[in-house]
């Protein structure tokens, strides 16, 4: 089991190698939360 | 001026008459049509027998203090204001407006699209949509600039629909030299156009319109305002790399979040700060930002959800499992206060996919990412996603030496690098 779970992290942690052929950074997650555009006091709900 | 046939028009449809039922013993069906549509012009008398029979008064006598409110209503919509004042304003135009025949009617009824996107009746809002595209031909062009930017913000609110939002927010950026607006109302334009290209991932047209609207902001000492535009700011230059610029932006709309004692943007830029860390391969440093933020009960349920996410991720690829375990109760918590999760569905799949993952209940976790989460983000072109998900199921696949199915989800996962990086 553990093995299984360190060979997904390590893939999750080598997406760059996968996908940024020449980028050694770990690529980019959708976990930006931009603000809201209907008021000033909250934040978007969706992503 | 408000075209009387338009008029006629919306308070016929508002009140489900049809046109016979409206023109009976007064006009002919298709000369009541040409009233409506302007193609003629009809006698005052007519004009007042189509009114009493919809009940409504043609009494201008109330035009001012109808365009006052309306004018205090407009600015409630686009400042911090609770939504008790809003409604009761609300319904106290509507009482003026069947009262009367104002010029001011329109544009009321425009704004109520907006009205039902902050109450979150998305319905009520496409009902509104629909029933005003009916006389939309007869806009002026102030009156575009707002349907435009109002369906916008349906299309990014309701279904997440970046493309059209655009396309709307051009529309409206194009009437801005044809009417006068104020230097506010196009930052307003420039600030959202600014978010839904960083949605969009365009990140150089995102940085252009953000610092437009950041100047107008800046002048006028908006400081939410600016924090937003920092925020902005900063998720694009965290995604072109130029991290120190994005930290710089982040510590500014923290200071000024602080400043205003902001509570929801102080988190919603501590996540960002995490998010940043995280990518730049920092976690532990991710790890406080995330933590700040997950038992403020002063943010919205939401974003606590959404940094357990973040955290539980972290911790699960730094191999934390029994962290990311405590992460995932947690975060199931979390999910469990919802009345309906419906719209953060995404914080609900990336849970239970480390969820089953941890607690070795591989088949629940092929079914879900394969059967739902996949094809919830390829619903939502959220391509970032599915790089990561297409990729840990590809993983799983390859382990049980399943290679078919691993090259179809690497597949998935380069298709969606393409789409980001728009090779």
């Amino acid at each position: 089991m553990k093995k299984f779970l360190a060979g997904l992290s390590l893939g999750i942690l080598l997406i760059g190698g996968f996908a940024f052929v020449q980028e050694t950074n770990p690529v980019e997650l959708s976990m930006d939360r931009e603000p809201s555009i209907l008021k000033a006091y909250s934040t978007t709900v969706q992503f | 001026m408000i075209e009387i046939g338009s008029f006629i028009k919306l308070q016929r449809t508002k009140q489900e008459m049809t046109l016979g039922e409206l023109s009976e013993g007064i006009v002919s069906v298709s000369y009541l049509s040409k009233i409506e549509n302007q193609k003629t012009q009809a006698s005052p008398e007519i004009i007042q027998l189509l009114c009493n029979r919809l009940g409504i008064e043609v009494d201008n006598s109330q035009e001012e203090a109808i365009k006052e409110t309306c004018k205090q209503w407009y600015s409630m919509l686009f400042e911090v204001n609770n939504k008790e004042e809003i409604i009761a304003t609300y319904k106290k135009i509507q009482e003026m407006m069947d009262r009367n025949l104002s010029d001011s009617l329109m544009m009321f009824e425009i704004h109520k699209v907006r009205y039902y996107l902050i109450l979150g009746e998305y319905d009520e809002a496409l009902k509104k949509i629909n029933e005003l595209n009916e006389v939309s031909s007869t806009f002026d062009n102030l009156q575009q600039f707002y349907w435009y930017k109002f369906r916008g913000n349906y299309s990014t609110l309701k279904d997440s629909e970046y493309y059209q939002s655009m396309r709307m927010y051009k529309m409206a950026e194009e009437k801005i030299n044809q009417i006068d607006v104020s230097e506010e109302e196009v930052a307003d334009l420039n600030y959202i156009i600014a978010v839904t290209q960083s949605k969009l991932r365009n990140t150089l047209e995102t940085i252009e319109y953000a610092n437009k609207a950041l100047n107008v902001f800046m002048k006028q000492y908006n400081f939410i305002r600016c924090a937003q535009c920092h925020n902005v700011l900063g998720i694009s230059y965290r995604r072109i790399k130029l991290y120190d610029k994005a930290i710089k932006n982040f510590n500014l709309a923290l200071h000024l979040g602080k400043l205003n004692k902001n509570r929801q943007l102080i988190q919603l830029t501590n996540q960002n700060l995490g998010y940043l860390y995280s990518s730049k391969g920092e976690p532990v440093e991710a790890i406080k930002y995330y933590k700040e933020i997950i038992f403020d009960t002063e943010v919205s349920l939401v974003e606590r959800l959404a940094s357990v996410s973040s955290l539980v991720r972290e911790y699960y690829n730094i191999e934390d499992y029994e962290e990311a375990k405590k992460s995932i109760k947690y975060g199931l918590e979390l999910i469990d206060q919802f009345n309906d999760i419906k719209p953060y569905k995404i914080f609900y799949y990336v849970i239970h996919t480390y969820n089953y993952l941890l607690s070795e209940r591989f088949t629940d976790f092929e079914n879900m990412v394969v059967k739902n989460f996949i094809p919830y983000l390829k619903k939502h072109k959220d391509y970032a996603s599915i790089i990561i998900y297409a990729e840990l199921i590809a993983k799983y696949y390859e382990q049980l030496y399943k290679y078919k199915d691993a090259a179809k989800y690497y597949k998935e996962a380069n298709f969606a690098y393409e789409q980001i990086t728009n090779i």
